[in-house]
């Protein structure tokens, strides 16, 4: 008896509380309950990524509250899509079918390349993101913008990293033809992963290609791989040859970034191609010994990639949408950038304070050229592996 | 069924017997045969023509192709050459192994059983990296050299002997237990009798062990050479860049080049080889030990 008084009360209670939800003005909130109890005037910003674990925890467990803490008036609520469907591409078509219909998307910020899909932006899903929408936009590193639908908010770019017991300040190249030296005079003392493998090859080999075309990467442009450019690669495969006998244990290609990592921490090679978050991260936590330091070249940088934050407009809040990329192109989101996740900023460096600078002022790169992948890779990928990594002949 | 009260009595009996007989056998083995039907043949058969089937004609100018590229074909002879020497090895390592387990007694030969099956319980890609460490440039092995005052250690990483060695371990265990297998089956009766009559070891081996364990012979040597020859996680990362086994080579032609045809190709060709060895493996596990000579 007792016990079904007990559940009758429950039951009342969680009604009210419902009832009491219901009648909090909020914008339409999956977590009504909390809402009713934090200031009326809360809005919930959905966030949605399907980035890494270390990506999705750093905005859930950092960005987030201290962004709430700025701004009291919002609530971000962080989606994870990771290895759902198409992850982000799909909750940006869910987007697209919800303004077709006039319906609400769910979605207010989402990490996403709005040029990965360009039918979304011909049906016009996406709002503009530049300094008159999100004033932090103008600190924006020159060139990594691909669209104005979509604002890269940071970035990894490869750099190279080196053992600098075994090789002295002076003797760091700064540019490609003094890393190709270096490499022909310390025979075995040099690596790259294949490029397929992993970026931090893939890029290496990139930047031989923008070596003999003329250091210019915009000439790479996306879809088609333009013939004349293509039959330049040659030229490239010469280069890469040419140091092919000079790589670790008679030109050995390990098969991934960390593996590369590996023969760099244990003194097999003295110098490496690395992502810049690897390798800041290796050597925050220790796998990396702290004898590792990272440079960049100064003539045209190893190419990166930068990630990227799309608004649907028809976000239910789009001012808190606005805001919450605004933060994170703001001095605040670009610190919590370098220092929590080891990734690059998106904005200038010269926007963020002094003592950061200083920090990474060996790896800071005014630009950071984009290869356009898709084709292009398979044609760089084959290339290298027919001409470089091989010392069969090439027939008909 | 009403019109027909007279005969339950049979229909109750015979009609039970007969689904037992004729029916129940046929359902039991639906599931297989069509999962493989599914599963294997019919993508089998569509990628033979897909293959072959090219902008509404037949050609074989994809597999003319491959036997003109000095790549693809460099990585298929890589792959048998390979594949020789780990099953080849594994003869040479599992056999002896085998008769031991088989004749010995006592903890030690308990020990060696045990570390000689523990390969079994060790996922590839794990024991890929623990082998980077063990064998590789200034892992464990190298340091302990060093530590002895041997330097010049040239690691197999990377190069085909790394493949080699990673297969070899991790296939031991599947040798040696259908080696032992076999060997069981040869009555300690035949070899005292043998030893009676002034068999030297080497003959009571020769002319009595081995002829009666050539079927567990023949099934260690294709179940080997088929897992051997589709290798892929170990040849992926401990191999060399170039040549490649074909389990890799596949996956970069599909993956990075892009090139669906060129991978089937592949796939067809290996697959074919596999077929092959196949064929040696299901005529010898389906002839009964007792129908021989």
């Amino acid at each position: 008896m007792s016990s079904t008084v007990a559940k009758a009360a429950l039951r009342l209670g969680l009604v009210s509380a419902l009832g009491l939800a219901a009648c909090a003005p909020t914008t339409p909130a999956p977590t009504a309950l909390p809402a009713a109890t934090q200031a009326p005037e809360v809005s919930v910003i959905n966030f949605v990524t399907d980035s890494d674990t270390n990506i999705s925890d750093w905005i859930q467990n950092k960005v987030a509250p201290a962004f709430e803490a700025k701004y009291p008036q919002y609530d971000v609520q962080v989606t994870i899509v990771r290895g759902v469907g198409g992850g982000s591409g799909d909750v940006a078509d869910r987007a697209l079918a919800a303004l077709q219909s006039n319906a609400d998307p769910q979605v207010d910020v989402i990490e996403f390349d709005a040029t990965s899909k360009p039918e979304l932006i011909e049906a016009g899903l996406w709002q503009k993101l530049d300094s008159t929408t999100v004033p932090n936009a103008s600190t924006l590193l020159s060139g990594i913008q691909t669209s104005e639908y979509s604002l890269p908010y940071r970035g990894s770019q490869v750099v190279l990293a080196y053992d600098s017991s075994k090789i002295s300040e002076d003797e760091v190249p700064h540019t490609f033809a003094e890393l190709v030296e270096w490499i022909k005079t310390n025979p075995g003392q040099f690596v790259y992963c294949r490029p397929d493998k992993g970026g931090s090859g893939g890029n290496f080999v990139t930047r031989a290609i923008y070596e003999v075309t003329g250091q210019d990467p915009s000439l790479f442009e996306k879809g088609t791989p333009n013939p004349d450019l293509v039959s330049q690669f040659p030229k490239a495969w010469d280069l890469l040859s040419e140091i092919h006998p000079a790589i670790f244990d008679n030109g050995a290609y390990p098969a991934g970034n960390t593996a590369v990592l590996t023969l760099l921490a244990n003194g097999s090679v003295s110098m490496a191609t690395a992502w810049s978050d690897q390798a800041l991260q290796g050597l925050a936590n220790g796998s990396l010994p702290p004898n590792i330091k990272l440079t960049q070249l100064t003539d045209l940088p190893f190419p990166g990639g930068n990630a990227r934050l799309s608004v649907p407009r028809n976000s239910r809040n789009l001012q808190g949408a606005l805001d919450f990329v605004n933060y994170l192109m703001g001095t605040d989101g670009q610190v919590s950038v370098v220092k929590d996740i080891g990734g690059f900023p998106a904005a200038n460096w010269n926007t963020l304070p002094q003592e950061l600078q200083q920090e990474y002022t060996t790896v800071i790169a005014e630009t950071v050229p984009l290869w356009p992948g898709g084709d292009w890779d398979a044609l760089k990928n084959q290339g290298w592996y027919e001409n470089v990594a091989t010392n069969i002949p090439m027939g008909s | 069924m009403t019109t027909r009260p007279i005969a339950p009595k049979t229909t109750n009996t015979v009609w039970p017997q007969r689904l037992k007989d004729h029916v129940l056998p046929y359902l039991l083995v639906a599931p297989p045969i069509l999962l493989m039907t599914l599963l294997i043949f019919l993508p089998a058969g569509q990628a033979i023509v897909e293959t072959v089937w090219i902008d509404g004609a037949v050609t074989v100018a994809e597999y003319i192709k491959f036997f003109q590229s000095p790549i693809l074909t460099a990585n298929l002879w890589f792959t048998f050459w390979i594949t020789l020497a780990t099953v080849g090895l594994l003869f040479v390592i599992g056999l002896p192994l085998s008769l031991y387990l088989r004749f010995a007694r006592g903890r030690i030969a308990a020990a060696v059983q045990m570390l000689a099956l523990f390969p079994l319980f060790v996922p590839g890609v794990i024991l890929a990296y623990a082998l980077i460490r063990a064998i590789g440039p200034h892992g464990l092995f190298d340091t302990l050299l060093h530590q002895i005052g041997i330097d010049g250690y040239v690691s197999p990483y990377l190069k085909p002997q790394g493949i080699l060695i990673a297969l070899v371990w991790q296939e031991i265990p599947f040798t040696v237990l259908v080696l032992t297998a076999g060997l069981r089956q040869v009555e300690d009766t035949m070899i005292e009798s043998a030893r009676d009559v002034g068999a030297s070891d080497w003959q009571t081996f020769w002319r009595i062990i081995f002829p009666l364990i050539q079927r567990a012979l023949v099934i260690v040597f294709s179940l080997n050479v088929i897992g051997t020859f589709g290798a892929f996680t170990i040849p992926y990362l401990l191999g060399p860049a170039q040549p490649m086994m074909m389990g890799v080579s596949m996956q970069q032609t599909f993956n990075n080049y892009m090139d669906r045809t060129g991978a089937l190709t592949q796939a067809v060709l290996t697959f074919a080889f596999c077929a092959a060895v196949g064929v040696l493996y299901v005529r010898t596990v389906t002839r009964s030990p007792e129908g021989r000579p």
